[in-house]
């Protein structure tokens, strides 16, 4: 059997049960308010916010030609995307605007407790796990993204259709959800193949199927409270 | 100039110090004052390049804990050291140590193959917790080995040029051929003030002044015991 295909073959079911799961059908079924969306907008750039530091750290302990590959995939979300003509962070402010947000409420946001704690074990495994697990755990959420692998589509895609279809937002105008409908079908596709090249054993996949799997169980932790918080605003 | 930036400036000549205090260091004279045999200079060369590997790791990790517009400003320094300057034909500054060593006679294997000296690993580790702990530390460890690199800052040359100058001296190698040393000597001079950049914005208290020279002071030790394990390693070959 071929050892990565296998491997693939379990990270896109994972990926796929995401959806299925308690916290995902929560947060998904929660009816958008134009103040939930600015929540979800302003939360969604700390999300942002913690990939970076995340991906930074998976580049700290990482293969040299691994780093590269992660510095490149960094380009697009520090300095530029040129599918957006500017940063992923700013992409996200910039989308804010068409639901009346301005700069300062992204830089003055409180980040919500729940959401801290995911952030923190998100940092944890990107710091302190092998370099194979920090990596597959940060892979994992653009994976989860990357409407090639999810069937019904990835997450910006379905929150995406939740604002055109509950708040009459076209997609297209949601730009930095549009985007990553996109960018991480690429992202997922050029990490995943750094797969290829490194896992060659049993104890090799175990150590991406760890961080795939805890990153998943945070990640559901993360929207079920994303869900809960958003139930309180009108 | 207000009270904060005198203090701020302060800090920064503080720094500057202690870069330039690094070389009247025991380790760092005793590694200044070697002879380099061809073997030496091949051993050394090796060394160096797993040195600036291991700076990869700690920058990566910085720019994990740093701030969104501080983690912009390591990725483009990254550029030069992982990827290098495509548009001026420039390589990575590690494929540049693999060529250098090309002039004492190394191959790519010879890099490969070569185990990294037992005392640098343990010098490895230190740095990497260092690049792990708050990130004004972190980045002040990371950002001060370039500082005291710096021609600019360092009295009497910066280490890349001053082992430039023993090649040049112990082995007929003139530096426009040392392309590793020569691009350090350049790059690291615009590379020491990314610090003071930093520290301008996020540096107005004392406690992250004081975070910055303990990162700092750290980093200078972890640099001496690391130059002392070269010096022995040196001496210990023909």
């Amino acid at each position: 059997m071929d050892l990565v295909k296998d491997l693939c073959g379990k990270l896109d079911q994972m990926v796929n049960d995401q959806f299925t799961s308690v916290e995902f059908t929560s947060f998904l079924n929660v009816p958008l308010t134009l103040e939930r969306g600015r929540f979800y907008v302003v939360q969604n750039a700390l999300y942002t916010a913690n990939r970076r530091d995340c991906w930074g750290y998976v580049q700290g302990s990482a293969p040299l030609d691994v780093k590269r590959v992660i510095w490149e995939h960094e380009s697009d979300e520090l300095i530029n995307d040129p599918r957006a003509g500017m940063d992923h962070f700013n992409l996200t402010v910039k989308q804010g605007e068409v639901i009346g947000l301005k700069r300062e409420d992204f830089e003055n946001v409180q980040v919500p407790a729940m959401v801290q704690a995911c952030f923190h074990a998100w940092h944890h495994i990107a710091m302190r796990g092998h370099w194979l697990t920090a990596y597959a755990a940060s892979h994992m959420l653009e994976r989860r993204n990357n409407g090639k692998i999810v069937k019904g589509g990835g997450m910006s895609f379905r929150v995406g259709k939740k604002f055109e279809n509950e708040l009459g937002i076209n997609l297209k105008k949601m730009i930095s959800l549009d985007v990553h409908v996109a960018a991480d079908m690429d992202h997922s596709d050029n990490i995943s193949e750094m797969f290829e090249r490194y896992v060659k054993t049993e104890e090799d996949c175990e150590r991406v199927l760890d961080g795939a799997r805890e990153s998943m169980a945070i990640d559901r932790a993360y929207r079920g409270a994303l869900g809960f918080y958003m139930e309180k605003i009108n | 100039m207000g009270v904060g930036a005198m203090s701020l400036d302060a800090m920064w000549n503080e720094l500057v110090e202690m870069c330039n205090a690094q070389f009247e260091s025991a380790q760092f004279a005793r590694m200044l004052s070697t002879k380099f045999s061809k073997e030496r200079a091949q051993q050394y060369s090796i060394q160096m390049a797993y040195y600036v590997q291991n700076r990869r790791d700690c920058w990566g990790y910085v720019q994990g804990s740093a701030p969104l517009d501080v983690k912009q400003l390591i990725w483009r320094h990254e550029e030069d050291e992982l990827i290098g300057q495509k548009a001026q034909g420039k390589v990575d500054h590690i494929t540049l140590a693999i060529k250098e060593g090309e002039v004492f006679g190394l191959s790519a294997a010879a890099f490969a193959h070569t185990p990294r000296l037992e005392g640098g690993e343990v010098c490895f580790s230190a740095w990497i917790r260092l690049s792990q702990r708050s990130w004004l530390e972190a980045i002040a460890a990371s950002a001060v080995l370039e500082m005291r690199n710096s021609g600019e800052l360092v009295r009497g040359g910066s280490l890349s040029r001053r082992i430039a100058e023993i090649f040049q001296r112990d082995l007929g190698i003139p530096m426009k051929q040392q392309i590793n040393n020569a691009e350090h000597v350049v790059m690291d001079v615009e590379h020491a003030q990314l610090l003071m950049q930093v520290a301008r914005k996020y540096a107005p208290a004392e406690s992250a002044r004081q975070a910055i020279l303990s990162g700092a002071r750290e980093s200078l030790m972890i640099d001496r015991v690391y130059r002392g394990h070269l010096a022995d390693m040196l001496e210990a070959l023909p």
